[in-house]
């Protein structure tokens, strides 16, 4: 379908499906150190199950949220938005090229909420009261937290995690009995004929708690800067979202291909680029537009340490929004790559200041994380590094070329007459034991 | 063709049904609406202090503790003193001193909550722990509330506190000793034991207009002339007059709108009967569903010439 090459440079390889990563041992030492700090966070994580959040963390009555709920949440769930903003071009919008790219969207998406989930079960204080979420009579309805509480937990379980059954189903289906393949094969169309209603909810409800969590800070008044503190919060929430997911499905992708020696796709990428562009120009346009009704556009040029730091942060999403427009930008890795980088870091910013830096609570108070908390937070982020690395391997996840895969197949033949070199081709390996 | 009928009968009652419900648990909120300058219930009770006739004895405090079964706060009193530096998780109410740089001027400020008449953490609480009770009292319910402290987000009084050093950990604020005296229908402690008058108990519209004749009978001798609370983020169930500025006494410049009414304008529109994200979900999942007919039509093809299964 995309069998046009027009550049003609060496990096160009056309991306047409998802490819495991084989040929690489799946335990490798980063892997380990990064299942280390995962596994101290756990451990943690099972310490406050007996401890109060008092010694625990740094939270006070000031700052009543700490970073679990700021960052493991309200920012990095931004940069877990990939399966809304890359699924919504390619599915709605019919960027067809981006399909490809969908499952390392969706399992980035997913590792991002999975662990931010953890990170709020482990920070509310009474949480075996949550049951009360089944009891629809019992919600508050006009709090945005209720649709966090009851959307966020929803969209992962059910919409988000149905959206990543394929590629496992796809692995049981190449390493399964001949029993497992007919099951597959005879259930096969039945989740086909769901797919699109699933993945229809598997939008609208990012959309809606994406952009409460920007409603949340609406309650907090005039605790928040003016210069976050606005009603279109909840707006520029998703937006930022939208252009966190866009820009980090980018930037991970030209690393993990950097880190596995896959070859790009520019025309894929530079795609991404361009749509990664115009959400910042959007944001920017709800921002600038917001502070001009509100009259505070000359807060912003203040040049104090808020204005500073806003202009800072609008930088972050200005630089790559503009660079981007070029095409040459967009197709070199290099840049691409560094663009991706800025503007997702601008959206975390966004995300990140008005819960802390740009919140001023009445008294005077500091809040800086504890260590334990602290390293519950690097925890939770190490557990979606080390499930991301081992979903690669195990799951047709990287794009590829049909070549690639077929290669990988052929490298399957001769393991399964010498079986012993197991651990080194994960797909090859498993399908040996059959 | 009857059968399918039926079918047809039996969904549409499914889903009147779940509409209802669901249409139920949004409105019987949403019916509540926010808006922005409420108006108090005539059987809203208040409390009116006025620091000038405070002499910071104390005795509300003492009064405070004992009616709610709070362990005294001897964190800075050798052990011995009840001596909380702020509202705490120990501390429901508190007197605190106000002195003027360098002269000679002071003021007593009694703090507790507000029982504002349209309250953020009410508004924010995700399982109703927070309600506005019976003559207007905000009340926490501890099997409601799941600890996610968005009440302290919320309030722009800084009021609820969090116990960080329990591990069953409540909300503690002051409840206008709602369950402890207001239903035995007696005042609340500290308004009871106040041996000077500097804080009453009584119906706010009737503290209001005694609040207001003080002000006339000696204009000049309040900060502003004007009662704090009567407008203070919508209005509030506490009345102040001080002699000082009310910032100086730790009472935040607040604007007149409700915080609830700010936070809710938009959303309460948006999510009424649920009709933004079910226009969403027609509209995506229409166009949704043509691409993924156009998808689904090519994959043979694909698949044939590929010699590959389709992903998703």
């Amino acid at each position: 379908m995309s069998a046009h090459d027009t550049t003609g440079s060496t990096l160009v390889n056309h991306w047409q499906r998802g490819v495991p990563v084989y040929l690489e041992p799946v335990v490798t030492p980063t892997l380990l150190f990064f299942a280390a700090l995962a596994g101290l966070g756990l451990v943690l994580a099972m310490v406050r199950l007996f401890s109060p959040l008092g010694p625990f963390s740094g939270m006070n009555d000031a700052y009543a949220w700490g970073v679990w709920k700021t960052f493991n949440v309200m920012t990095l769930t931004a940069l877990g938005s990939g399966p809304l903003a890359v699924g919504m071009a390619a599915w709605v919008f019919n960027r067809q090229k981006l399909h490809v790219v969908m499952r390392t969207a969706l399992i980035s998406g997913f590792l991002f909420y999975a662990t931010g989930l953890v990170a709020l079960g482990f920070d509310v204080g009474r949480p075996w009261n949550f049951w009360n979420i089944l009891l629809p009579w019992r919600w508050n309805a006009e709090s945005a937290m209720l649709e966090i509480a009851v959307c966020m937990p929803l969209y992962c379980a059910v919409f988000l995690a149905f959206e990543n059954v394929p590629m496992v189903l796809e692995r049981f289906y190449y390493t399964g009995s001949d029993a497992t393949k007919a099951f597959l094969v005879r259930w096969a169309p039945r989740l086909r004929r769901l797919y699109p209603f699933v993945i229809t909810g598997a939008y609208v409800l990012p959309l809606m708690h994406q952009s409460s969590l920007g409603g949340l800070l609406l309650l907090a008044g005039n605790k928040i800067h003016p210069l976050w503190q606005t009603p279109f919060l909840p707006l520029l929430y998703l937006l930022a979202a939208g252009l966190c997911g866009l820009g980090f499905v980018t930037f991970l992708l030209l690393m993990a291909c950097l880190r596995y020696s896959r070859a790009l796709d520019l025309d894929v990428l530079g795609e991404l680029g361009n749509l990664l562009s115009w959400a910042c120009f959007l944001f920017l346009a709800v921002q600038f537009g917001d502070l001009i009704r509100r009259g505070q556009l000359r807060t912003a040029f203040a040049l104090d340490k808020m204005s500073l730091l806003f202009l800072f942060e609008t930088a972050l999403i200005l630089v790559p929004a503009v660079a981007l427009r070029s095409r040459t930008v967009r197709v070199t890795p290099r840049s691409l790559l560094n663009m991706a980088a800025l503007a997702c870091l601008g959206g975390l910013f966004y995300r990140f200041v008005p819960t802390t830096i740009a919140y001023a609570p009445a008294r005077n108070a500091v809040y800086f994380p504890a260590l334990p908390e602290l390293l519950m937070t690097v925890g939770y982020i190490a557990l979606g590094i080390v499930g991301f690395a081992l979903a690669v391997k195990y799951f047709a996840v990287l794009p590829g070329d049909i070549a690639d895969w077929n290669y990988m197949f052929k490298l399957v033949r001769p393991s399964r007459q010498a079986p012993g070199s197991e651990g080194e081709t994960p797909w090859p390996a498993s399908l040996s034991t059959r | 063709m009857s059968s399918t009928m039926s079918r047809r009968r039996a969904l549409l009652k499914i889903v009147g049904a779940g509409g209802a419900i669901t249409g139920g648990a949004v409105t019987s909120t949403a019916a509540e609406e926010h808006p922005a300058h409420p108006v108090a219930p005539p059987d809203a009770v208040s409390m009116f202090y006025d620091n000038t006739i405070c002499t910071g004895c104390k005795a509300c405090m003492v009064a405070c503790s004992e009616a709610n079964g709070l362990p005294p706060d001897t964190s800075l009193g050798e052990g011995l003193w009840h001596t909380p530096l702020d509202l705490d998780s120990k501390t429901k109410n508190i007197i605190k001193l106000y002195q003027e740089p360098g002269g000679e001027g002071f003021a007593y400020v009694k703090r507790q909550c507000m029982h504002c008449l349209d309250p953020a953490c009410v508004t924010g609480c995700p399982f109703g722990a927070l309600k506005k009770n019976q003559w207007g009292a905000v009340t926490w319910e501890s099997s409601l509330c799941i600890g996610c402290r968005y009440c302290e987000v919320a309030c722009p009084f800084d009021v609820p506190k969090f116990q960080w050093d329990k591990w069953n950990p409540k909300i503690v604020k002051c409840e206008f000793c709602f369950d402890q005296r207001l239903k035995q229908n007696q005042q609340p402690a500290c308004t009871a034991v106040c041996p000077t008058g500097a804080v009453i108990f009584g119906k706010r519209s009737d503290l209001l207009a005694q609040a207001k004749e003080r002000i006339t009978a000696s204009p000049g001798k309040y900060f502003e002339n004007r009662v704090y609370g009567e407008h203070e983020a919508g209005g509030t169930q506490v009345l102040y007059l001080s002699s000082v500025a009310f910032e100086k006494i730790g009472l935040p410049k607040l604007g007149s709108t409700s915080v609830g009414h700010y936070a809710t304008k938009v959303t309460s529109v948006i999510y009424k009967w649920l009709s933004a994200p079910i226009v969403a979900a027609v509209l995506l999942g229409s166009i949704i569903k043509r691409n993924w007919n156009r998808h689904e039509a090519e994959r043979p093809e694909r698949e044939r010439q590929t010699g590959l299964r389709d992903q998703l």
